[in-house]
């Protein structure tokens, strides 16, 4: 579905990425790993337009690399960035609202809001309050929920357990494992490896910017991941 | 108290004038991050479109006014291709110089292509006439002003919470990049703001039109420069304060007018920005504002 | 860590600093910007004898109000390009202190004429040139201190509105108290006392000055905080005090300017401390680079030459086969057009970052060492 040749991002003389090759068949679920400063986030960002990259992003089999983001969305693509990066001052509903523009079917909207007002029952209760009001957790899950709402099939998911307690951090894997098990292909960026490796079929693990390893999740034993993130 | 209502009436119509545009003013401001100094260039294209039209027999007022809206939104998102698109992710600064380079450029071609000195426009003067409301002798275009401040800010405010486009405006106002992410065009959200700016530049452009009765190169800077000081009274980047900084920069005028004799009225515009910075100096960030440093752009 | 990441300021010219005591080291800091200062003034100083012996008379007129022009966009420069704030009242200071030493300097003769009823006595005052002048700046000094005391606490923005505001308090001033600024009409009689070596001498002093300030610790420290103002205040500074002061220093440089402006011409109107001059010396600025003292001279020189062709034009022009009317405007579009190409294609400006002598010091370095690993600039952890 997804398919990236050649990736290569650059802040100034720093190589974020380089030629980086990576690719996620329909239904799949693989994680990118790595340690801090790897390029993980460079490289969702690229996938996603949100910076200028070098290389080849192909969705479907069609080359979307050079367009804007907003159009990579309506190919199919959405992010949940890091940080939620909610929008604070506008109510829970109003977020979901947006992320639903694109969309022409009034009824699946409705449709699409009660299931994930399901999936995250805190949210139920909020729906009129400012998203900045929002503690940690259920702004991540706002940020899932919104993603979701520009129905997506590849769903980039970057570092959803960053900074939370760890009840809320279970709760978010569950909902991982819950799309995963609905069919949705997904790309998760994670530091906490462990719980990524559970549910991912398959990883790629980064350091400096450049792949260290690809392939199935159950293959890397902690130990070999361990002498990745250290740079053996 | 014929004297006292009628200068409420009046420092009211000066306040929503200045509303106005304050409010063109923080529209771009909020979503963008753009000081856009090319404001009173939009109001003064309106009333040249105006001249025109009357240049070439087109004498309805009723045209007129719609003429002169639609040659402000047109101005405005013009502006935005041409000019400010190349900057959008500039800092601030290098946004705000940009806005003051397009101003001076168009106010000089005005001069170059029409005229220095002011032409005489009466078309849109009876607008502004004396009605009797009971007792008391009311412009009309001061009531007028009024009632489209008023309506102007309650459409504006249905649009921002209640339409898609108006919600994505908002949330653009905090995080540009995450709006794109929800699929949204980020060259039409930008438009939208430019073109509701340009809008308000319209309106306003009639009522200087009605109450000038001539138009002249220079005839929306001035105007501007005072809705920016709006801005700042009411703290820059937000739509309540620049609609109440407006307010409260009429009633300034309004009771200096009252208050100087007559001998001193040179003076009015002195000690209009006088008694504004002694207000910057009790609250800084402005009456409704939050404190925004240089750099917040990206933020 | 403030002097390590921020007081390592010039780009591509890293200090020799080890071992050495803080103050030494800012003496030599010093010592390198009055070098730099002097190198950048040196062109100034040759265009002037240049102009002084080979051009016909009327150029050293022409000159002289470039190299007075140069001074006002100094004076922008050390507030602007090291606040990273918009400044478009600096013209107001200039007004100031040409009428301050119009009002002071100009003989009681004279005054009886054209201020007869001048307040405070001020038509039977008249004070030597050099007394006069300085206290014109002290005048220009004391309102600089006020105004900065909020313009130093607004937020940008704010501050750029404001200082757009203070030029038009100070024009009304000038326009609406005739008995001390002769209202609309022309302020002449002025003695001039200035000449063309005069103007030289202190352009090229205040592009010294510029640059002292450019590189002393308030400088460097202010344009750390224009950098980041976050950081900045996380490290301890005092943003509002390092505004301010730049605020007075630039506002002394151009009233300086006005000083001169006086006594070259001997005759002032409230005018030509408007908007036009703001225009003119902001798109010098823009163009040379604010960031550096030498975009100031830079842009000052190009656009002097360049306006100069303009406004020949500006004024009919006989091409020979074909007359063009008189196209009034042309230049102020001209100029409009400068900033805003400026700001869409080199917001830098043509000078960039780097000083002159820092330009030449590093072109010497890299022709003397060509394997030298290149400096790396504006790096960006992920």
């Amino acid at each position: 579905m997804l398919k990236i040749e050649k990736l290569s991002v650059r802040y100034g003389t720093v190589h974020a990425v380089q030629d980086l090759d990576l690719a996620v068949a329909e239904g799949e679920l693989v994680a990118l790993l790595g340690p801090n400063g790897a390029g993980k986030s460079s490289t969702i960002e690229a996938i996603i337009g949100l910076v200028a990259a070098g290389g080849r992003v192909e969705m479907d089999g069609q080359d979307i690399s050079r367009l804007p983001p907003e159009l990579r969305i309506r190919r199919g693509l959405a992010l949940s960035p890091e940080g939620r990066r909610v929008f604070a001052g506008l109510t829970v509903a109003e977020n979901l609202r947006l992320a639903a523009a694109t969309r022409r079917d009034r009824a699946g909207v409705r449709a699409d809001t009660d299931r994930f007002m399901e999936l995250f029952p805190v949210l139920r209760a909020r729906m009129h309050q400012p998203a900045g009001t929002l503690s940690g957790g259920e702004q991540q899950m706002l940020a899932i929920a919104r993603a979701l709402m520009t129905r997506p099939r590849l769903l980039l998911l970057d570092e959803p357990s960053l900074g939370l307690a760890p009840r809320i951090v279970q709760r978010i894997f569950e909902v991982i494992a819950e799309l995963k098990a609905g069919g949705m292909t997904i790309l998760l960026v994670e530091q906490n490896a462990a719980h990524a490796l559970r549910l991912a079929d398959r990883a790629y693990v980064l350091g400096a910017g450049r792949l260290q390893y690809q392939g199935p999740a159950r293959d890397l034993a902690s130990d070999r991941l361990m002498s990745l993130y250290i740079g053996g | 108290m014929e004297y006292a209502l009628q200068q409420l009436l009046n420092a009211l119509a000066f306040g929503a004038e200045y509303a106005l545009v304050a409010l063109g003013l923080a529209v771009v401001f909020s979503i963008m991050g753009l000081v856009n100094f090319a404001y009173g260039e939009i109001i003064a294209a309106s009333a040249y479109a105006v001249l025109l039209a009357v240049a070439v027999g087109l004498a309805a007022p009723l045209a007129a006014v719609g003429l002169a809206i639609a040659m402000g939104i047109l101005a405005s998102v013009l502006l935005e291709r041409v000019a400010f698109r190349p900057v959008r992710r500039a800092p601030l600064t290098t946004g705000l110089l940009t806005a003051f380079g397009v101003s001076i450029v168009l106010q000089n071609l005005f001069q170059l292509f029409i005229s220095p000195r002011p032409q005489a426009l009466p078309l849109l003067n009876g607008l502004n006439q004396t009605l009797m409301v009971g007792p008391y002798a009311v412009s009309s275009l001061q009531l007028m002003q009024l009632a489209t401040a008023i309506v102007a800010g309650g459409a504006l405010v249905w649009f921002l919470n209640r339409t898609t486009l108006g919600i994505a405006m908002r949330a653009a106002a905090g995080d540009f990049a995450t709006v794109r992410l929800q699929g949204i065009r980020a060259d039409r959200v930008v438009a939208a703001a430019f073109a509701l700016s340009g809008l308000l530049a319209g309106i306003a452009a009639v009522f200087v039109l009605a109450r000038r009765g001539s138009v002249a190169p220079d005839m929306g800077f001035m105007l501007v420069l005072k809705a920016f000081v709006a801005c700042v009274i009411g703290g820059f980047g937000s739509l309540a304060g620049a609609a109440l900084g407006g307010m409260v920069l009429g009633f300034i005028e309004v009771g200096l007018l009252v208050l100087l004799p007559a001998e001193y009225g040179g003076i009015k515009e002195t000690l209009t920005y006088c008694i504004v910075i002694a207000l910057l100096l009790l609250r800084p960030e402005g009456l409704m504002g939050t404190r925004r440093e240089l750099g917040d752009k990206e933020a | 860590m403030a002097d390590s990441s921020f007081a390592s300021a010039p780009l591509g010219a890293p200090a020799p600093v080890s071992a050495t005591a803080p103050a030494a080291r800012g003496r030599r800091r010093m010592l390198r910007a009055l070098v730099g200062g002097l190198v950048v003034a040196l062109p100034v100083l040759v265009i002037a004898l240049g102009i002084d012996l080979l051009a016909p008379g009327h150029y050293r007129h022409m000159a002289s109000i470039a190299m007075i022009n140069l001074m006002i966009v100094l004076g922008l420069q050390v507030y602007m390009g090291n606040s990273g704030i918009v400044h478009l009242g600096h013209s107001a200071f200039v007004g100031l202190g040409a009428y301050g030493v119009a009002i002071l300097a100009t003989p009681v003769a004279m005054k009886a004429l054209s201020i007869p009823d001048a307040p405070l006595g001020l038509a039977q005052v008249q004070l030597h040139p050099l007394g006069a002048a300085l206290a014109a700046l002290a005048v220009v000094g004391v309102i600089a201190l006020l105004t900065g005391l909020i313009i130093a606490r607004l937020s940008g923005v704010a501050a750029t509105i404001v200082s757009l505001a203070f030029l038009i308090v100070c024009h009304g001033m000038f326009l609406n108290w005739p008995a001390l600024f002769k209202g609309n009409q022309a302020f002449f009689g002025i003695p001039r006392e200035i000449g063309f070596w005069g103007v030289a001498a202190a352009a090229a002093g205040t592009v010294v000055l510029a640059r002292l300030f450019r590189e002393s610790r308030t400088g460097m420290q202010l344009r750390a905080s224009a950098q980041d103002m976050q950081a900045a205040r996380a490290l301890g500074l005092d943003v509002t005090r390092l505004r301010r002061r730049a605020w007075i220093l630039s506002a002394l440089i151009c009233g300086g300017a006005g000083v001169m402006f006086a006594y070259l011409t001997g005759t002032i109107s409230p005018r030509a401390f408007y908007f036009q001059q703001v225009f003119l010396t902001l798109a010098m600025l823009i163009l040379g680079g604010m960031a550096t003292v030498t975009g100031a001279v830079l842009g000052t020189l190009l656009l002097s030459v360049g306006l100069e062709v303009i406004r020949r034009a500006e004024s009919g022009l006989d091409l020979g086969f074909v007359a063009l009317p008189q196209m009034l405007g042309l230049s102020g579009v001209a100029l409009g057009i400068v900033i805003v190409l400026g700001m869409a294609l080199r917001p830098q400006g043509l000078a960039g970052r780097l000083e002159l002598d820092e330009y030449i010091a590093t072109t010497l370095r890299r022709g003397r060492s060509t394997a030298a690993p290149g400096t790396a600039q504006g790096e960006r952890e992920k």
